[in-house]
């Protein structure tokens, strides 16, 4: 589905990207990861064609994304954090930009602006911030793309929205159907996203899927402070510590919190070299 | 057709924008016209019709044409919100230029004409009612009409190519830079000139000749030439170029371009 190799982005003298490598096959909800800053957005910009990068070899959906090639945009929808939607209509839209996605299913998208709320009556510069990123999630979901880039998705939206985004989200996910999500709020992508992307200080420090975690890691909220050097990572959260301890063979396997894990992985990132995604995201 | 898809999108997104346009160029020429037979009635007693059509084509054509033209790209290319949705269309680089392309350079001129057409045909109508004015609505088909319109086919390539270059004030900067380029080739010409014609000259650039054209051109028919080189470059490779090297930027653009 995507192949980047040995990536190397930088904006103006500031480099970003320097040897990224990165494979996201096909059929899951990637959750991608990062701080403020750390270039996710950048990255899904180069995935998607909006910017390319100065080194390296990167394929989307078999394409050169930069060469923006309509075969691979007809297949790619990319929500971006900020947007700005013409001065029409819900169904004007649609005319206007359905017929450019060749599988766009017209009935799925009504059900989902039902299941937003969105009132597909109105002006879409009349509706509210949230209202438009929901319309577009609507839209995005509908086009049926093989590749569905969501940046951000939930920033604007209000809590039954956040719930609803994950039901509708996670309904409209099929085998055929790659989602890549940046957030940097990933309690509202809890037991949807996996498997998991970090993207720290220009690199790759994580990419695998939550079971393989699980298999190699316990996660538990502990209430008598632990002794450090016996966990790879110990944070203090309200009522505890949550720590991470490598799992023993007769262990249970405990469910992974993003959060924590998140923290840990950026924090300690050789403790997670493994987890890199075969290569690793560094060379 | 998904060329046709693109030139719609940009019609239906821009109705509003052109619907403005539409009814100010016809509010203007209704005011101008019926102010004019008014005054003529007034002072000599007779109706007068038709007298500002024509100019106002011509500043509409070129002057509007150009300012649409240069703020085509604007939002789509080096919009910081607005580029997305062009980037991310399902079209080729191609059908996203020639869409604006063909709009601004072949659409706009047609649809200028046929609104002064529509609207000279009811605005006489309405001063010869109210004046008594002579029928003289706008002629959409005479040879000067269509000179106009090709000349401006070809020089709003100009204005493409600074819409698609400049990242920012497009209309201002393409005029400063033709007006640059013009200064660079008149210095040129000068100094060709000073050089062919030595003998002639006095002082650092002072002539002392006459031209008969119609000696010149008799006596020198390599001036056939270049004026036939001239016609090739005005009609042909300077649009052509100006549309190339646009299609080109469009084809570059990338999110770091984005800046308004």
């Amino acid at each position: 589905m995507i192949r980047m190799q040995n990536i190397r982005f930088q904006y103006e003298k500031r480099p970003l990207f320097s040897h990224l490598n990165l494979d996201i096959p096909k059929g899951n909800i990637y959750g991608m990861l990062g701080v403020n800053g750390a270039g996710k957005t950048t990255l899904l910009k180069i995935i998607s064609g909006q910017l390319f990068p100065n080194e390296g070899t990167i394929s989307v959906l078999g394409f050169n994304p930069a060469d923006r090639k309509p075969n691979m945009l007809e297949d790619l929808f990319h929500l971006p954090e900020e947007f700005l939607l013409p001065r029409v209509r819900v169904n004007e839209y649609l005319d206007s930009y359905a017929p450019f996605y060749p599988r766009f299913d017209t009935d799925a998208f009504h059900r989902y602006c039902s299941e937003f709320g969105v009132d597909e009556s109105q002006h879409l510069n009349t509706l509210s911030y949230g209202q438009k990123k929901k319309f577009l999630l609507s839209f995005g979901l509908a086009s049926n793309t093989a590749l569905l880039i969501l940046d951000e998705p939930t920033n604007g939206l209000d809590i039954p929205s956040k719930s609803q985004f994950r039901r509708t989200v996670a309904s409209a996910m099929t085998d055929d159907r790659t989602f890549i999500i940046s957030t940097h709020q990933v309690r509202d992508m809890e037991n949807l996203i996996d498997p998991i992307i970090i993207i720290d200080s220009g690199r790759v420090v994580f990419n695998s899927a939550l079971d393989t975690v699980s298999e190699q890691f316990t996660m538990q909220l502990e209430r008598v402070e632990p002794d450090r050097d016996s966990a790879i990572f110990v944070d203090k959260v309200p009522g505890g510590w949550m720590t991470i301890r490598t799992r023993e063979p007769e262990a249970e396997e405990t469910t992974v919190d993003l959060e924590t894990l998140f923290n840990a992985v950026v924090s300690h990132p050789e403790q997670f070299i493994a987890f890199t995604g075969g290569k690793g995201g560094v060379v | 057709m998904r060329l046709i898809r693109v030139m719609r999108k940009e019609l239906v997104e821009h109705r509003r924008n052109l619907l403005i346009y539409t009814l100010t160029v016809a509010l203007l020429l209704l005011v101008q016209e019926l102010a004019d037979a008014f005054i003529v009635k007034a002072v000599s007693g007779i109706g007068s019709g038709g007298t500002t059509y024509l100019t106002n084509f011509i500043a509409f054509l070129f002057l509007g044409g150009f300012i649409i033209t240069s703020s085509a790209f604007s939002q789509d290319m080096f919009g910081r919100t607005g580029q997305h949705n062009w980037l991310m269309l399902p079209a080729s680089q191609w059908e996203k230029f020639f869409a604006k392309a063909l709009l601004s350079a072949i659409a706009y001129p047609i649809a200028l004409t046929l609104l002064f057409s529509v609207a000279s045909v009811l605005i006489e109508l309405l001063a010869l009612v109210l004046f008594g004015s002579p029928f003289t609505p706008f002629n959409p088909i005479s040879p000067y009409i269509r000179k106009l319109i090709l000349h401006f086919v070809a020089t709003q390539s100009l204005f493409l190519l600074g819409a698609t270059y400049f990242r920012k004030a497009h209309f201002f900067k393409t005029l400063l830079a033709i007006g640059v380029i013009g200064i660079g080739f008149a210095m040129l010409t000068t100094l060709f000139a000073r050089i062919a014609f030595a003998p002639y000259s006095s002082g650092v650039f002072g002539f002392h000749f006459r031209i008969d054209s119609y000696t010149l051109w008799a006596q020198n028919p390599a001036l056939h030439t270049i004026k036939w080189i001239y016609t090739l470059l005005y009609w042909v490779v300077m649009p052509l170029f100006c549309w190339f090297v646009a299609y080109l930027r469009v084809k570059e653009v990338e999110a770091t371009d984005a800046i308004q």
